[in-house]
C-alpha cells in the first residue's frame, strides 16, 4: 500500500482522520427525518464532507452522483499520496494498467431513490438517464476509471460491511496474479435519510439514550455491556496498491504490506443478522494468519470491524476468543465508534494503525460486556505494530480479514 | 504455443454441474430446447405493470413447476431473484452429485445488478398509491448480495461468498472471481453464477437511454434499434479436474480462462474502438493459454444497440483479425434477453452447452446480418460444429468489460493420453 485517500464526516483527508480518531469523537450531523423515520430512534448520523472542489472541479462533478464524486475525491487523494500525481489524465500518456476495485453496500443509494421516486411517482417516462446511469454500483468505480484512465479490471463488490476488506484483497490479487501493475481499492458509501430509516427501522443503529441533552446524541459503543447499534456513516476510501518490486523501483513509501487476505460465511446467519458460527469463522480466520505464515499469537494488533452492534460485537469478540484460545488477545482497536459503519472510513483508520498513528480511548466503551471479555484500546501509546489483523463481521453471514504487515518488513 | 496441458494440472478447473432458470423455463433443458430452436422468449409479460412505460415486451421467467416452492425453506419470504438463485443452485449441485452442507472448502461467487430490486419497488408502488402506507421493511430486500448470501445459507457453505455488482459484466466477473480462487486453493468447489429479475428501475433505466427495442431485440441484424431485458438465473459448480476426477464426477466442460479490462472510456457509450472489449478478450486467451487462431466460436455480448454490436465487433476483429469474419458468432440475448447481472453466467451456459452438444445455437432476429460488421452471425438454425474452444464475451456500463473461455472436455490432448 503506497497511498490513502479518505472521505468522511471528519474531513478530507488523512489528518483529518488522524486528528477524530485522536479525539475519539465522531463528527455527527442530523439526519432529515421528516419523510420516513418513526418517532424516536437514531437522529444523527456520520456524513460526509462534501466540499470536494479541490478534487473535483465542478464542471466533471456535475456528471457524478455524490458517491462517485466521493470515490473520485479519494482516488486522488491516494494517488497523490503515493506520488503518482492525480492519475493518468495528461494526453498521449500510456495508459496505466491499473485495476479498480470498490466495495459499497447499498450503492449510490440517493440516484436510485430518485429514479424510482420519477418512475413511480410520476411517470416511467420521466425517468432521468443521469440518475440510471449513476444508480448502477459500478458507477463509481467507473468513474475513477474514466477520471484516472485505469484501465485493469474494473470490480465493484457488493457484501455489505466486509466489502471494504474484500476489495483490497480483490485488488491485491489483480497485482499477485499478474494482471496489473496497480490496483485503486477501496470502498464507497453514502446515507440517505431513506437508507437512514430503513437502518433504524430494523434495529441497527445506535439510539439517544433519553430526552435530557447530554443524552440526546447517540453513541456507538463497540464490545460495551450497553450497545445497541452502530453509527451510520459514509464517505469513501481510496488505497493505492502495488507490487513490491514496482513500488521500491520508483521509489515509493510504503505503508503497509498486504500478507493476506481471506473471507468466510456463517451459513446461520439470518439475511440481516449476525450467526452463532464463532468456531467456523475462527477456523477460517486461523486459515488467513496461515496464509501469511503466522499464527495468532504474531499477531501485535487487532483493528476490529466491531460497531456497537449487539450481536455483531458478540460474533467478533467470541471468533477472536475461539481463534486465540486460551491465549490473551493483542490490543484491539475498534474505530468505527468514530468512524461510522460504511463508507471506508475504517479502512483507511486500520492503515493508521498500521504506521503507529496514535488513537484515542475507543469510542463509546465504558462498561466491559462479561460476556465478551474484550476491552478495547483505552487509549495511550500503543507499540508500532509488525503484523496486524483487520476484521469485518457481516450481516448476512460473510466475514473478511485482512493481514497487513509493518512497511519495514515488507 | 502454450504447454500441453494434463489432467493433472493444478490450474485445469472444470464444470460438474449447471443450472439454470429464464423466460424459457425452470433448469437447463427449457433453456437448451429454447436455444436449439431458435426461440426467443422476449413476449408481453405480466411482471409489473407496464403499461406507461416506452416498451412492453420482456422474457419473464414462468410460474415455477409445482413442487418447486415446496422444496425450499421461506420461499413465500424470498426475492424473485433469490428464488431464481437457489433453484438453479440446487440444480447444479444435485447434477455435480453434491449436496449441502458444503463447508468451508466450498465458496460462493455471484453476480448480480439489482438483487431485490423489484421487492423494494414495492415500498414505491405503495408511496404512489393514493392513501398508501408504505412499510420500510419492503426495502431490507434491496441490497445486491441477497441472491449470492441466499445460495451460501441454502447450501451451508462456509468458505467465502462474494458478489459482484458490475453491471451487466457481474457474473462474467463471478466466474472469474470462483477459478482464481480454486486456482489458488481458497476452495475446492466453487457456486458461480448470477441471477437477477426483472424491475422497473432497469426497464424504465434503459428506456430512459432509448436503448430498449420496441419488438424482440435483434443482435448484429441491419436497422437492429435496442436491447430487451430478460431476467433468471445461471449457476455453475466449479472444481479442480484433479479432485473431480478423484471423487468421479462427470466434468461437462472446463473453464479455461478469464479476463477483464476497463475502457475507462464513458459511463454508458462503448469505446467505439473496441481496444478494452478486445484486450478482456485477449487476458481471457491468455489466461486460458489458448491462442486466437484456436478458438471456434464465440457468443457475443450482442445486445442488439446499434453502438455496442458495432463496438463490440470492433473488439473482434482486433482479437481475431480476418479470421473474425469466418468465426461463427452467436448471442444469447436474441432468445432469452439481457440478463444484466446473470447475462454472462446464462451466456456462459450456452456456451457450454453449444460445445457439448456439437452445434452453435442460433441468434433469434429477423432480418438481414448488418452489412456493416462482416461477421459470421448464426441463423436460423443451429450449425454444427464440434468446437474445442469458445469465448463469451460481457460488456457493461462503465466500460467494465470481461471474457471466458470454455472448452470442450476431455480436451484433445487428454483424449490422446
Amino acid at each position: 500500500m503506497t497511498g490513502l485517500g479518505t472521505v468522511g464526516a471528519f474531513g478530507c483527508g488523512r489528518q483529518a482522520l488522524e486528528a477524530a480518531l485522536r479525539s475519539a469523537r465522531p463528527a455527527l450531523s442530523l439526519v432529515d427525518r421528516s419523510l420516513y423515520h418513526r418517532t424516536g430512534g437514531a437522529r444523527r448520523a456520520a456524513l460526509a464532507c462534501r466540499n470536494l472542489a479541490g478534487w473535483v472541479p465542478p464542471a466533471e462533478a456535475r456528471r457524478m452522483s455524490a458517491p462517485s464524486r466521493l470515490a473520485v475525491a479519494a482516488a486522488r487523494m491516494a494517488l497523490e499520496d503515493a506520488g503518482l500525481g492525480r492519475g493518468w489524465t495528461s494526453p498521449g500518456r500510456p495508459p496505466a494498467e491499473t485495476a479498480v476495485v470498490v466495495s459499497t453496500a447499498f450503492g449510490p443509494s440517493s440516484c436510485t431513490e430518485g429514479l424510482l421516486q420519477q418512475i413511480f411517482l410520476d411517470s416511467p417516462e420521466s425517468a432521468s438517464p443521469f440518475l440510471f446511469t449513476e444508480s448502477v454500483a459500478n458507477a463509481p468505480a467507473a468513474q475513477i476509471a474514466i477520471a484516472t484512465r485505469a484501465r485493469g479490471a474494473g470490480i465493484t463488490l457488493s457484501q455489505r460491511e466486509a466489502g471494504p476488506l474484500l476489495a483490497v484483497g480483490s485488488g491485491a490479487a489483480e497485482i499477485a496474479l499478474g494482471r496489473s501493475r496497480r490496483a485503486l481499492a477501496g470502498s464507497v458509501e453514502e446515507i440517505t435519510p431513506l437508507l437512514h430509516a430503513v437502518l433504524d427501522r430494523f434495529g441497527a443503529l445506535a439510539r439517544p439514550r433519553g430526552l435530557a441533552e447530554e443524552e440526546q446524541e447517540e453513541v456507538a459503543r463497540p464490545f460495551d455491556r450497553r450497545r445497541d447499534g452502530f453509527l451510520a456513516g459514509e464517505g469513501a476510501t481510496v488505497l493505492v496498491l502495488e507490487e513490491v518490486g514496482e513500488a521500491r523501483r520508483r521509489g515509493a513509501r510504503a505503508l503497509a504490506r498486504v500478507a493476506a487476505w481471506g473471507s468466510a460465511f456463517d451459513s446461520t446467519a439470518a439475511p440481516t443478522g449476525w450467526g452463532e458460527g464463532a468456531a467456523g469463522l475462527a477456523g477460517a480466520l486461523v486459515r488467513c494468519l496461515e496464509r501469511a505464515g503466522l499464527r495468532p499469537g504474531d499477531v501485535d494488533l487487532i483493528v476490529s470491524g466491531a460497531s456497537g452492534s449487539r450481536e455483531g460485537d458478540r460474533l467478533e469478540a467470541l471468533t477472536l476468543h475461539a481463534a486465540w484460545g486460551e491465549a490473551p488477545l493483542p490490543p484491539v482497536l475498534a474505530p468505527k465508534g468514530v468512524t461510522g459503519e460504511y463508507g471506508g472510513g475504517f479502512l483507511a483508520a486500520a492503515l493508521l494503525a498500521v504506521q503507529g498513528v496514535p488513537f484515542g480511548p475507543t469510542a463509546g466503551f465504558a462498561e466491559p460486556d462479561p460476556e465478551l471479555r474484550l476491552f478495547p484500546h483505552g487509549g495511550g501509546p500503543l507499540p508500532t505494530p509488525r503484523n496486524t489483523l483487520v476484521t469485518s463481521l457481516a450481516a448476512g453471514g460473510a466475514a473478511a480479514w485482512l493481514v497487513l504487515a509493518r512497511p519495514e518488513a515488507a | 504455443m502454450g504447454r500441453m496441458p494434463t489432467t493433472s494440472d493444478s490450474r485445469r478447473v472444470v464444470v460438474t454441474g449447471v443450472g439454470a432458470v429464464c423466460g424459457f423455463g425452470w433448469g437447463v433443458e427449457p433453456l437448451e430446447t429454447g436455444l436449439r430452436a431458435g426461440a426467443t422468449a422476449l413476449l408481453p409479460f405480466s411482471r409489473f405493470d407496464h403499461s406507461r412505460h416506452r416498451t412492453h415486451l420482456a422474457a419473464q421467467v414462468p410460474e415455477p413447476p409445482s413442487g418447486v416452492a415446496a422444496s425450499f425453506p421461506a420461499w413465500r419470504r424470498l426475492t424473485q431473484a433469490d428464488r431464481f438463485a437457489l433453484f438453479a443452485a440446487a440444480e447444479a449441485v444435485s447434477q455435480a452429485g453434491l449436496a449441502a452442507p458444503l463447508g468451508p472448502a466450498a465458496g460462493v461467487f455471484f453476480g448480480s445488478s439489482t438483487g431485490g430490486m423489484f421487492e423494494t419497488e414495492l415500498f414505491y408502488r405503495e408511496l404512489a398509491r393514493k392513501g398508501g402506507r408504505p412499510r420500510l421493511s419492503a426495502l431490507a430486500s434491496q441490497p445486491v448480495s441477497g441472491p449470492g448470501d441466499a445460495v451460501g445459507r441454502h447450501l451451508q457453505v462456509a468458505g467465502p461468498v462474494r458478489t459482484i455488482s458490475s453491471a451487466c459484466s457481474s457474473a462474467t466477473l463471478a466466474l472469474g472471481a470462483a477459478l482464481d480462487a480454486i486456482r489458488a486453493g481458497e476452495v475446492e468447489v466453487a457456486i458461480a453464477g448470477g441471477s437477477d429479475s426483472l424491475c422497473q428501475l432497469t426497464y424504465a433505466g434503459f428506456n430512459s437511454l432509448r436503448a430498449v427495442a420496441e419488438g424482440p431485440c435483434r443482435p448484429f441484424r441491419e436497422g437492429r434499434d435496442g436491447m430487451s431485458i430478460g431476467e433468471g438465473a445461471a449457476v455453475f459448480v466449479l472444481e479442480p479436474l484433479a479432485l473431480a476426477l478423484q471423487r468421479g464426477a462427470l466434468p461437462l466442460a472446463e473453464l479455461a480462462g478469464a479476463g477483464s479490462c476497463c475502457d475507462a472510456h464513458h459511463m454508458t457509450a462503448p469505446d467505439p474502438a473496441g481496444e478494452g472489449a478486445a484486450a478482456a478478450v485477449e487476458a481471457a486467451l491468455a489466461d486460458a493459454g489458448v491462442a486466437a487462431g484456436r478458438v471456434d466460436f464465440v457468443n457475443a455480448h450482442g445486445t442488439g444497440t446499434p453502438l455496442n454490436d458495432a463496438a463490440e465487433w470492433r473488439a473482434l476483429e482486433r482479437v481475431f483479425g480476418p479470421r473474425g469474419r469466418l468465426l461463427p458468432l452467436t448471442a444469447t440475448k436474441g432468445a432469452v434477453g439481457h440478463l444484466l447481472g446473470s447475462a454472462g453466467a446464462i451466456e456462459a451456459l450456452a456456451t457450454l452447452l453449444c460445445l457439448r452438444a456439437g452445434e452453435v445455437h442460433p441468434t433469434p432476429g429477423d432480418g438481414p446480418v448488418d452489412p456493416a460488421l462482416p461477421l459470421a452471425l448464426v441463423t436460423g438454425r443451429p450449425l454444427p460444429l464440434r468446437a474445442e474452444v469458445a469465448v463469451s464475451v460481457n460488456l457493461a456500463f462503465g466500460g467494465s468489460n470481461a471474457a471466458l473461455v470454455l472448452s470442450r472436455f476431455p480436451a484433445p490432448a487428454d483424449r490422446a493420453a
